[in-house]
């Protein structure tokens, strides 16, 4: 038998929710943000911002809605005037020392500083008279970069790294006016999560490196995607700028990777803006690799294809980071043969966030090795390139450096073309889509299946794979075949 | 020009093994962290990053927490101090009674300068502090762990001929 | 008395009884003046009865909050399902305040005792003394005095344990008190949790004053009764209270009288008032953070919880302060204010920043700086930092402030128009 709800009412709306809620959750059924800084649900409760300052009847003084739990009949009034002044006061206390960095500073367009204040905030300051406290840039560790000047002191990045990566190498030094947040010399913030006290910091005193002065947060569109680091499957965001991808972030999941996502994946994405990549179809002709267009291209694929034998063999070389929709597609493509396929993951050391179970940078540095496996595709990848020598037909799908010989056909699907990479003998080349420019689905290590979005345009006539493959599969008239 | 030298552990022989009778009192290493500050403290004269490293090995704990913890409480030095560290109470029941008239008389007798720097012959800091709780005996003053009682500038001089 | 004053006709010597007397330290002299025998007969009463007897005293928490002791003590968990702390609260840093350190040094078995007997009502099973790390003598007496006692088995199985502070005024918060304990930054909690539920290293806990403690002996040996006997005025102010007088009087020290007892007695009579050619002028009845007094309101002001709330003020922690008027009221409001900045732990916006803003208002106004709305901005300051931050601090220092601007605004108008200047050294 499911908890009784509990019923409240916030700013004259009325919510339902289970027992032992807190307010300030409750208040976002009502559809009602509590301005708030150091209140994070995935961090511990800390009350100590003082921004979410509510009305809460019969209470004799003010709450804070991130430590008040909801009770039966409870009425909650964010917007009166005790409440709004509290929280214009809280405002004007951050401000007096918080520099006008606006225009140098990273976090403008998506601060949260800049929300409230535009929001309830008083229009002009009282202080001005006085000197704003001063401490210059500390360099925290291998990507972050801390401005004492901008902090709010709201300390979630000291909760972070003591709750969530249990390894407390931030903390708040001395008192008073005089605090800040500090780092002993004899450690870095160097673990393999820290990256996330960047995003969680409300302001922009917390500075990622990589992302240091490279774009304003309203030119960046964001794109739901998922990461390709390793085999978690985080929920990330992909923030492109002019159609350059400039910045990961986590998307929430709850399931997945709860708010967070590790540095090597929040690192990963350079490589989707790759400018040496192949534009257009590229078939043999005369010894060379010729560009030409998809028709031609398509026809010459499916003239090898039909060429081959009846049931001969062929080999598909796949990378574990193809997405669902073009393993699936590749296999039909091949559903005519005697076929192996196989892919090899890049393997890493393993990187837990010790306080979210079952969250970590996984061993397995591909997003969609589980999906692969679960097509039929296997690990044994030292005997299909044995195999590959002796196949009718070898499909190279994404695996650029694949070091594979053969005496059939080869048909390279791929991004890139290395001068010397050994795809470079193939007989058709196929430009295809990476992540960021394509629409697709990975598989994480649990069986989740995932969608990820398109963020930006593949270059030149550059297309999905599974579009690629799925023309070549209708060509051949294979849209029904199952294996 | 610094001399890295190298750095000698505190918790060793009887040291440690006053750590281990304190550790004993509470049911978490953590717990011991302001005792175990004040017998690096005491051993060092004050407490510096290497040590606060040190504390934080012997207890389990950071460098980084062993230090947020030092920096909150002004009674952990984080630089060395003179021989003599005097701390005299100037908030408003001292205050009104001449407090900051002994602070200088101390700041003038010893050579010290400013109040918080170490007088050039090493013997002195002095400081002002907050209540000490003896408001009563206006004016309080530490000097390391002597606490004294009804303090003028008068007996300033006595007091710093005793102690120099 | 106030020691090393002789004890005063009007005073009604109970905790202060042997102050100055050295022999009254040691285990023998103690037990040689009646000492431990409250002990003996509270191991003998039922904890809950024990607990009873405190509720019906009256006693009310002397360090600073006057919440009921025997009502705190009931909030423990009547299952013991866990093991159960005792604190006890020797961090006296309110300026003002300096009576707990006059317990420890002249009777620290009557703390112990007192101890004994509240472990016992609580069921404790182990005791920690946080004692602030400036008060070096009580902290030597106390060790030597705790040796004592746990060679007679005073404690039983009780762990008693002195722990050290180091140098923080919010460490005398009872929840930033655990948390110092524990090792941490003396940041105070939210609550709830409330200690009795969720103290100590997560389990239930009692945090006690120290002369809070030093008077359950007596209300067991000579009943609750007789406790509340001991009131001037209001019956829900009983017992004694030292009064910590300093400042301008001609005889500064702790006076032990009944809850109800005049306040101007204490000053004129008692220590003799301002210094010769001297007249009152202000007066802070309970420790800094409590609003001022004026020269009107503090003669006519009765000392228990709700006489000084009559007045305008709170008893709070005793810590009497009186200005005589040679005192600079705006430089001591600063000076307060400066204090508070000092020790703020810097969790809360309002108290990180106000505090110190406050006291950067002041200086100018010292420095002859000042402008007419400098004072509007104080008391809207004042109010945004009160009833809004996890603990009182920030109450604290606004109650200088407010209570200064609105009696003694002539003193500040006087530095506005120029009038008037301090050289701020």
């Amino acid at each position: 038998m499911p908890d009784q709800l509990i019923n409240l009412t916030i700013d004259g709306a009325p919510v339902s929710v289970p027992p032992g809620t807190l307010v300030i959750e409750a208040a976002k059924q009502a559809g009602v943000l509590v301005p708030h800084y150091c209140y994070h649900p995935g961090l511990q409760v800390a009350g100590v911002c003082r921004m979410c300052l509510v009305e809460i009847e019969q209470a004799p003084k003010l709450q804070i809605a991130c430590a008040t739990t909801v009770t039966e009949g409870m009425v909650v009034k964010t917007q009166g005037p005790a409440a709004k002044s509290a929280r214009q006061s809280v405002l004007e206390f951050l401000l007096i020392n918080h520099p006008l960095d606006c225009p140098i500073c990273d976090q403008a367009g998506e601060c949260e500083l800049q929300d409230f204040v535009f929001q309830e905030g008083r229009q002009g300051t009282r202080y001005g008279e006085y000197a704003k406290r001063f401490n210059p840039v500390e360099d925290f560790g291998p990507d972050v970069l801390y401005v004492p000047n901008r902090c709010i002191l709201c300390t979630r990045c000291v909760r972070f790294m003591e709750d969530v990566a249990q390894e407390p190498v931030l903390n708040v030094s001395e008192r008073g006016d005089r605090a800040f947040i500090g780092i002993h010399p004899e450690a870095r913030l160097d673990h393999p999560w820290a990256g996330n006290v960047v995003d969680l910091c409300p302001v922009g005193s917390l500075l990622s490196k990589d992302f240091l002065h490279k774009a304003r947060a309203w030119e960046l569109d964001k794109t739901a995607s998922i990461c390709t680091g390793c085999s978690q499957g985080c929920n990330i965001s992909l923030d492109t700028r002019d159609e350059v991808v400039v910045r990961v972030r986590p998307r929430p999941n709850l399931d997945v990777n709860r708010y967070f996502i590790c540095d090597h994946g929040r690192m990963h994405y350079r490589w989707m803006n790759r400018g040496d990549r192949i534009e257009a179809p590229l078939i043999r002709r005369d010894g060379e690799l010729q560009a030409t267009d998809w028709d031609e291209a398509f026809d010459r694929v499916v003239g090898i294809l039909r060429g081959a034998a009846e049931g001969r063999k062929a080999v598909a070389l796949v990378s574990p980071g193809a997405s669902s929709e073009a393993l699936a597609e590749a296999k039909r493509l091949l559903s005519g043969y005697s076929w192996t396929g196989a892919f090899q993951v890049v393997m890493g050391e393993e990187a837990p966030l010790a306080g979210v179970p079952n969250l970590a940078l996984r061993a397995e540095r591909a997003p969609n090795a589980t999906g692969a496996e679960s097509l039929g595709y296997t690990r044994d990848y030292a005997a299909a390139i044995a195999a590959a020598k002796t196949a009718a037909v070898v499909l190279v799908l994404d695996d650029p450096d694949c070091a594979v010989e053969t005496d059939g056909a080869l048909l390279y699907l791929g991004t890139v073309l290395g001068s010397d990479a050994p795809c470079r003998r193939a007989d058709v080349v196929l430009p295809i889509a990476n992540v960021a420019e394509e629409e697709g689905t990975f598989v994480n290590r649990d069986g989740r299946e995932q969608r990820y979005y398109q963020a930006k345009p593949a270059p030149g006539m550059a297309q999905p794979a599974a579009w690629v493959l799925g023309q070549l599969v209708d060509a051949m008239g294979l849209a029904g075949a199952t294996r | 020009m610094t001399v890295l030298e190298d750095y000698l552990p505190i918790f060793t022989g009887k040291t440690l093994e006053e750590l281990h009778t304190i550790l004993a009192r509470y049911p978490n290493k953590q717990a011991a962290l302001l005792p175990t500050l004040w017998i690096a403290q005491r051993e060092r004269g004050w407490i510096s990053d290497r040590t606060m490293a040190e504390v934080a090995e012997v207890l389990g704990v950071t460098p980084a927490y062993v230090k947020g913890v030092v920096t909150f409480y002004t009674m952990y030095h984080q630089h060395p101090v003179g021989k003599n560290f005097v701390q005299v109470c100037t908030t408003s029941p001292c205050n009104i009674r001449g407090a900051e008239g002994v602070v200088k008389a101390f700041l003038e007798q010893t050579g010290a300068g400013d109040a918080g720097a170490t007088s050039q012959d090493g013997k002195w800091t002095i400081v002002e502090v907050e209540c000490l709780g003896a408001c009563g005996f206006a004016t309080p003053v530490l000097v390391n762990d002597d606490f004294l009682e009804n303090v003028t500038p008068e007996k300033v001089p006595e007091i710093v001929k005793k102690y120099r | 008395m106030g020691f090393p004053h002789k004890p005063h006709p009007k005073e009604t010597v109970v905790l202060s009884q042997y102050f100055g007397d050295a022999d009254a330290r040691t285990y023998k002299g103690w037990t040689k003046r009646g000492g431990y025998q409250a002990l003996a007969q509270a191991l003998k009463t039922d904890p809950v009865a024990v607990t009873d007897i405190v509720k019906e005293s009256g006693l009310r928490g002397r360090g600073g909050a006057g919440f009921p002791t025997g009502l705190k003590w009931s909030f423990m968990p009547k299952e013991k399902k866990k093991a159960h702390y005792l604190c006890v609260n020797a961090d006296e840093s309110e300026p003002g305040t300096f009576k707990d350190r006059e317990i420890m040094r002249w009777t620290p078995h009557a703390l112990l005792e007192g101890t004994a007997i509240a472990a016992h009502a609580i069921r404790a099973e182990v005791v920690y003394i946080y004692i602030r790390g400036e008060f070096t003598e009580p902290w030597t007496i106390m060790e030597q005095a705790l040796a004592e006692a746990n060679a007679a088995g005073v404690f039983g199985t009780i762990k008693v344990y002195l722990h050290r502070g180091a140098g923080a005024y919010i460490c005398g918060e009872e929840t930033a008190l655990m948390n110092s304990i524990e090792g941490k930054r003396g940041n105070p909690r939210i609550k709830p949790p409330f200690p009795a539920a969720a103290g100590l290293f997560g389990l239930p806990t009692t945090i006690n004053n120290v002369e809070t403690l030093a008077a359950v002996p007596h209300i067991i040996t000579r009943g609750a009764a007789w406790y509340k006997s001991l009131c001037l005025s209001n019956p829900k102010s009983t017992g004694t209270k030292l009064f910590s007088v300093c400042g301008h009087v001609q005889r500064p020290g702790n006076y032990e009288v009944t809850l109800g007892f005049p306040l101007k007695d204490l000053i004129y009579d008692m220590c003799g008032g301002p210094p010769a050619g001297r007249t009152l002028k202000a007066c802070i009845p309970g420790g800094s953070s409590v609003p001022i007094l004026t020269r009107e309101e503090t003669e006519a002001c009765l000392l228990d919880y709700e006489g000084v709330v009559e007045r305008g003020s709170m008893l709070g922690s005793g810590g009497v302060i009186v200005f005589d008027d040679s005192a600079d009221m705006v430089y001591q409001i600063m000076r307060l204010a400066k204090f508070y900045a000092h020790e703020s732990c810097a969790q809360c916006t309002q108290c990180r920043e106000g505090t110190a803003w406050t006291t950067k208002i002041l200086e100018r106004i010292l420095a002859g700086q000042g402008k007419p709305k400098d004072l509007d901005l104080l008391l809207d300051l004042a109010e945004n930092m009160t009833g809004k931050t996890i603990c009182v601090l920030s109450d604290s220092c606004a109650a200088p402030v407010v209570s200064g601007i609105k009696k003694f605004r002539g003193e500040f108008e006087a530095y506005l128009a120029g009038k008037r200047q301090v050289v701020m050294v």
